[in-house]
């Protein structure tokens, strides 16, 4: 009976549409490419980077729908209808801003090539704290690899960003938690 | 390996199949021999390492009925194949049915991975939740060519035809139960298993279940054992505990040594004041 | 941060934290990075007409090669050139110390990275694709897989002169007194093997660049690097084109610790940019990174080392096997660092006959790596002083303190010294760590222990390796304090800590300085290794800055008619009576660039009593404290914290200081428990970051450095290079934390949780 289905033209190049940094844009793109490759082919999109093209590193960490994933293993059939946001559309976002400043305060990195994807998965952690969960940020980054600063900044960093009066706790509980004691 | 037909060395050439229904993916799979992929963080990393890829890919779809989510049913409690680590690290029905798996969870993979990878992936590629479902006598909704059928994810395991579907597995009403799983990785986080043992205990009788390095299975003998004589001779449970994972595949007898130590831990745990 | 010392330190004790940090950090550059605005190297897509390379490795560990037939390739689709051997122009070889490495192999290939062509199309599927249709015959030999066993196998260079016949590529003994009359005394002799791991730099950007062609027979590198200079001569040599006609740009590069020492992709990149004309890219996946990149040469050493009763170390034996896989890179230089560390340079010893083999092996290519041999060595010499303090039922720190040299003392190699601290004193501070005294009752699942090791590094080169280094300082057209050196940047902060020191030296604000790192064309500084960069910096610093500052100041008089004395280095510009009277624009449009520039070369320092460098002359101190848990059902190591004690000069700039040991130790502390690229007939058994694992946040321990200062005010290099210090003494003090917790002492690394496991449960049998 199964005999009897048509099998769609599958070509292995297509148009793929999608939000990138809150902008629609369409590709033309193999259907298994990697979202990382997409992304660096045009150019202008350089904070994901490939590390090991096989989502062990964090380097080309990206948010896809507000979840920081490897953009080495998304593959372009699973963008359409998907928002894509990398450092380079964030450097408006508070998160991102506090993340940074965090990072930078502390000098939490040294050659920087892992520290965008870093940024990524702190600023996931922090949306989703600012959404109700209780998150802790170190398991956040436990995706990324860095092999220059062996994390004592970024341990700095967290400590920061996780202390009672981070941005997104501002208006939340912990400020006036401590205000009350 | 996935087995394949018309392998290609460049991702670029893949061509993706979208089947309408589970049913269809199951005729693509067979026709053209070609995995099915739904998460892709197993497939992917094997085919950058081989060069090789499936010409064809079969892509699953979370939305057909029952392939993704987390629900409670007279058996138990449904897992949809499709869900996400991280969805099931986040459900609240996770945290009332199985509150070990909290712990354990952290260690499966990296954040990142766990948004993309999915439940029956990782029980597929005999990743950590193996051990635990085995433990738990998961059983599996499967879509196969001959339609829809449910079994013993263990006998599952044994003879399962490339082309069968995995729908949603379910797990035993364990509220109440005692659950311990351990992994033993390389390093802290983001490892693949070297060793992972689950312990379950259902208030009569315990069930061991083991993943890693050495193969996935369930003690069936050691677990007689326990029925019939009890933990109390830790020796002897020691040594047929030791020539069962042996027997799985476990050749490594330093690394037995840790699992069988994870196990007898488990099994304190379990067991205590029980 | 200062804190009371403990009794018996003089010097200054610092501990290095996140205040420290945070008075401090230079956020520009940083925040660059962090946006991801910086340039990388691989980041170059967008260049006109850019081509990709891909590189043919071989599919054997060690063959002969018959036939390499491109013809097929040639027509594929988007292919613009493909190259082997015989389209080398130039000389078909390459290496820092022995030019044995062919860029393409025609004749024989020796290791599973060896390159045999390469192609260059419009997309690196096609590129790959192009590599499928080379056909490459081979005629299998015996693969040379054990570096023990080398020396009576096929020689993999039995062509080369030097070594005709032999796999033995180097040897060296160290000699000092009559060791075997100073055995005959010993009270506690110790023997142990030693083994140390194949261990992989995994910087988080593999080698890749461009070569772009200016069309006028030169190529222009874009590259991450560590040696500008060096590599061009060497890629001139290769092209077969005049020196002038090369220029290597240093890009911002995604981590080196040494693994970038050597050329990588330059060489095929260069021949196809002049072969298409076209710029080409060449980007290795992890995969290719991991088999062809240069790792830490792997040692098997037998130390006997003895004491008299009173612990007084007289004798000391090591004979130490290192394996440099197929070529030679910079490994005859590491067993020389080796040996040197070997001979236990912290501590007086009677007499020592330190030997070591460098050996081909059919095993990858070993090089340069952060520590450069010693650290494999220090893990040893560590490893037995802790074994005869056992023996003699004695406190570790008390055999230590009985052999330390002191500041007066000739170095262990009879040369002069500079120490920063006494070696005393660090160790008072180590011993007075508050891990010691962290005492847990626990009994349960994990076992908990406390150990420490020392460690001493020389900053600079080595034996006979010609050593210096320029810099030059300028005044922009835009008025910018423009400080060039040739080093690259890879991460270390070098451009802050210069910054810094132009800031303290001149009297201007960091935004006024502008520094230019890594080009061919600017002043050659040498390489970006052996903790040198510092010391360089600093010494040129000191010869440029006067001369500089007077030569502006001077022209400033002039132009504004105030008296020289009076002027002053400002924000912006200079000063008079705490007034701006001229921008550094302004003084910058009034003069010819040259006018106002100054530049010197200096030697690195070596001992002054030794027309040769003969062992390490400025001398740095480590000790670290390891506090481990060890689990007891799986032997699964956690090292929970390391505290540091530094004695290495004066710190410029504490972020850059503090994240090098700390980088620094968590690397080691890879070394000492997981990573290991492990072959099998000369095959890797792992190949990319899900199998060769490095620590991840959740590895690395709690850290504290304090830095002990104690640098003579009469000492001309007051600032050392701290880059490989970190790593010295971390798995020495990780085993004997090891040891303290179990009773079990691991000698070779990395740590094997099933061995230690075994051995623990043999000691629990005992109990």
């Amino acid at each position: 009976m199964s005999d009897h289905y048509q099998v769609p033209e599958t070509p292995a190049q297509e148009n793929i549409s999608f939000e990138l940094n809150g902008e629609a844009v369409t590709r033309s793109a193999p259907s298994a490419e990697t979202l990382l490759d997409i992304l660096r082919e045009s150019g202008q999109i350089t904070s994901a980077r490939a590390g090991c093209r096989v989502g062990r590193c964090g380097a080309c960490q990206v948010l896809l729908d507000g979840r920081a994933v490897p953009s080495c293993l998304v593959m372009a059939w699973q963008l359409p209808g998907h928002h894509v946001e990398t450092v380079e559309g964030l450097n408006k976002d508070p998160d991102f801003l506090s993340v940074r400043d965090a990072l930078a305060s502390e000098s939490a990195l040294q050659c920087g090539y892992c520290t965008p994807g870093f940024a990524v998965s702190l600023v996931a952690g922090i949306r989703q704290r600012r959404q109700g969960s209780t998150v802790d940020l170190t398991e956040s980054v436990a995706g990324n690899l860095c092999r220059c600063t062996g994390y004592g900044g970024l341990r700095r960093a967290i400590d920061q960003l996780s202390a009672p009066g981070c941005p997104d706790e501002a208006d939340g509980q912990g400020a006036s938690l401590s205000e009350n004691q | 390996m996935v087995p394949v037909n018309n392998e290609v060395t460049e991702r670029q050439a893949v061509r993706v199949m979208r089947p309408e229904s589970p049913r269809q993916a199951v005729s693509f799979a067979k026709r053209f021999r070609a995995p099915y992929i739904a998460g892709g963080t197993w497939l992917q990393p094997s085919c950058e390492r081989d060069r090789q890829w499936p010409a064809q890919l079969v892509v699953l779809n979370p939305d057909w009925p029952a392939f993704r989510g987390i629900r409670e049913t007279d058996g138990g409690l449904s897992i949809g194949a499709l869900t996400t680590l991280d969805e099931l690290a986040h459900h609240p029905l996770t945290a009332l049915y199985l509150p070990p798996l909290n712990g354990l969870i952290k260690r499966v993979a990296g954040p990142g991975v766990r948004h993309l990878g999915t439940v029956g992936g990782n029980l597929l590629a005999g990743g950590d939740l193996s051990a635990l479902a085995l433990a738990l006598d998961t059983e599996v909704d499967v879509v196969g060519g001959k339609g829809s059928n449910r079994r013993p994810l263990a006998r599952w395991f044994l003879d399962r035809p490339v082309s069968d579907l995995l729908r949603s597995v379910t797990v035993p009403d364990c509220r109440g139960w005692r659950v311990s799983v351990e992994k033993l990785g390389y390093r802290e986080r983001f490892s693949p298993t070297r060793a992972t043992v689950a312990c379950v205990h259902d208030g009569e009788q315990v069930q061991l279940g083991v993943c890693g390095e050495g193969g996935s299975g369930r003690l069936m003998v050691t677990e007689a054992m326990l029925r019939d004589e009890g933990i109390r001779e830790l020796t002897d449970l020691a040594i047929v505990m030791d020539s069962e994972l042996e027997a799985l595949g476990w050749h490594d007898t330093r690394l037995r040594l840790a699992a069988r130590r994870m196990l007898e831990s488990g099994l304190m745990e379990v067991t205590r004041d029980a | 941060m200062t804190h009371e010392n403990p009794p018996g330190i003089a010097g200054n004790l610092t501990t290095l934290d996140g205040d420290s940090v945070r008075n401090s950090a230079s956020k520009m550059d940083l925040t660059q990075r962090i946006e991801g605005r910086l340039a990388y190297a691989t980041d170059q897509r967008h260049l006109p007409g850019l081509l990709y390379g891909a590189i043919l490795r071989s599919a054997c560990a060690h063959a002969l090669i018959t036939r390499v037939d491109i013809s097929q390739a040639l027509g594929m689709p988007g292919v613009h050139a493909v190259i082997k051997a015989d389209d080398v122009p130039g000389l078909n070889r390459f290496g820092i110390v022995i030019r044995d490495q062919p860029v393409f192999c025609d004749e024989r290939v020796r290791y599973e990275g060896d390159a045999i062509a390469a192609v260059a199309a419009d997309t690196p599927e096609q590129a790959r694709a192009a590599l499928n249709a080379i056909e490459v015959d081979y005629q299998p030999l015996p693969v040379v897989s054990d570096a023990a066993l080398a020396e009576q196998q096929i020689a993999l260079h039995n062509s080369h002169e030097k070594h005709g016949g032999s796999n033995l590529l180097a040897r060296e003994t160290l000699e000092c007194g009559d060791i075997d009359d100073a055995f005959a005394r010993c009270a506690v002799v110790a023997e142990h093997q030693y083994q140390t791991p194949r261990q992989m730099h995994a910087f988080m950007e593999t080698e890749g660049g461009v070569a772009i062609p200016d069309g006028k027979g030169g190529v222009l590198f874009r590259v991450g690097c560590q040696s500008g200079h060096r590599d061009a001569e060497q890629l001139a040599d290769i092209l077969g084109i005049p020196h002038e006609q090369v220029t290597v740009e240093a890009m911002a590069t995604g981590g080196a610790f040494g693994g970038k020492d050597e050329l990588t992709v330059q060489p095929a990149a260069g021949l196809l940019a002049l072969k298409t004309g076209r710029p080409v890219m060449i980007h290795l996946d992890r995969f290719e990174s991991c088999r062809t990149g240069i790792k830490r040469h792997p040692v098997s050493v037998k130390m006997t080392t003895g004491c008299d009763a009173a612990g007084r170390l007289l004798a000391h034996k090591v004979e130490a096997i290192l394996d440099t896989g197929a070529y030679a890179s910079l490994g005859p230089a590491v067993l020389e660092n080796y040996l040197d560390h070997a001979t236990a340079p912290l501590y007086r010893i009677e007499a020592y006959r330190v030997s070591g083999r460098l050996v081909y092996t059919n095993n990858g290519v070993c090089g340069a790596f952060r520590g450069f041999g010693g650290n494999q060595a220090t893990f040893a010499v560590e490893s037995q002083l802790d074994a005869l303090a056992h023996s003699l039922g004695v406190e570790p720190a008390a055999l230590r303190r009985i052999n330390l040299r002191s500041p007066g003392d000739a170095g262990s190699r009879n040369q002069t010294v500079r120490w920063t601290a006494p070696p005393a004193d660090v160790l008072t501070a180590a011993v007075a760590s508050p891990l010691w005294s962290r005492h847990d009752t626990d009994t349960g699942r994990w076992l908990t222990g406390t150990g420490m090791a020392m460690g001493a590094q020389g900053n600079g080169l080595g034996d006979g390796l010609p050593d210096s280094g320029g810099g030059r300082i300028s005044l922009s057209p835009a008025g910018r304090i423009c400080v060039e050196f040739g080093f690259s940047d890879y991460g270390q902060n070098i451009v802050e800590s210069i910054t810094r020191s132009v800031c303290n030296g001149v009297g201007c604000r960091e935004t006024d300085v502008e520094v230019a790192l890594g080009s061919s064309r600017g002043p050659d500084s040498g390489p970006t290794s052996a903790s040198r960069s510092s010391v360089l910096v600093h010494s040129v610093l000191a010869s440029i800055l006067p001369r500089w500052i007077g030569a502006v100041r001077g022209h400033a008089a002039r132009l504004s008619g105030h008296p020289e004395e009076g002027l002053e280095f400002g924000p912006g510009g200079m000063f008079f009576n705490g007034r701006q009277v001229l921008s550094y624009r302004e003084l910058a449009e009034s003069a010819s660039p040259d006018e106002m520039a100054a530049s010197a070369s200096r030697d690195f320092p070596v001992a002054p009593d030794s027309g040769q460098p003969v062992g390490r002359y400025l001398q740095l101190q480590i000790a670290t404290v390891a506090r481990v848990a060890v689990d007891r059902l799986t032997g699964r190591v956690r090292v929970t914290d390391l505290h540091h004690v530094t004695a290495a000069g004066r710190v410029i700039y504490p972020p850059g200081y503090l994240g090098q040991i700390e980088g620094a130790a968590v690397m080691g502390q890879g070394m000492a428990l997981t990573e290991d690229m492990t072959t099998r007939d000369g095959s890797y058994l792992a190949d990319n970051l899900d199998q060769y694992l490095i620590p991840t946040f959740h590895d690395a321990p709690l850290q504290r450095v304090d830095v002990l200062d104690d640098t003579p005010e009469d000492d001309p290099f007051p600032v050392r290079g701290v880059g490989e210090l970190g790593i010295e003494a971390v798995a020495p003090a990780i085993t004997a934390a090891i040891e303290a917790a179990t009773g079990v002492r691991v000698r070779r690394l990395p740590v094997d949780p099933g061995d230690l496991l075994v051995a623990m449960a043999a000691k629990e049998q005992t109990l």
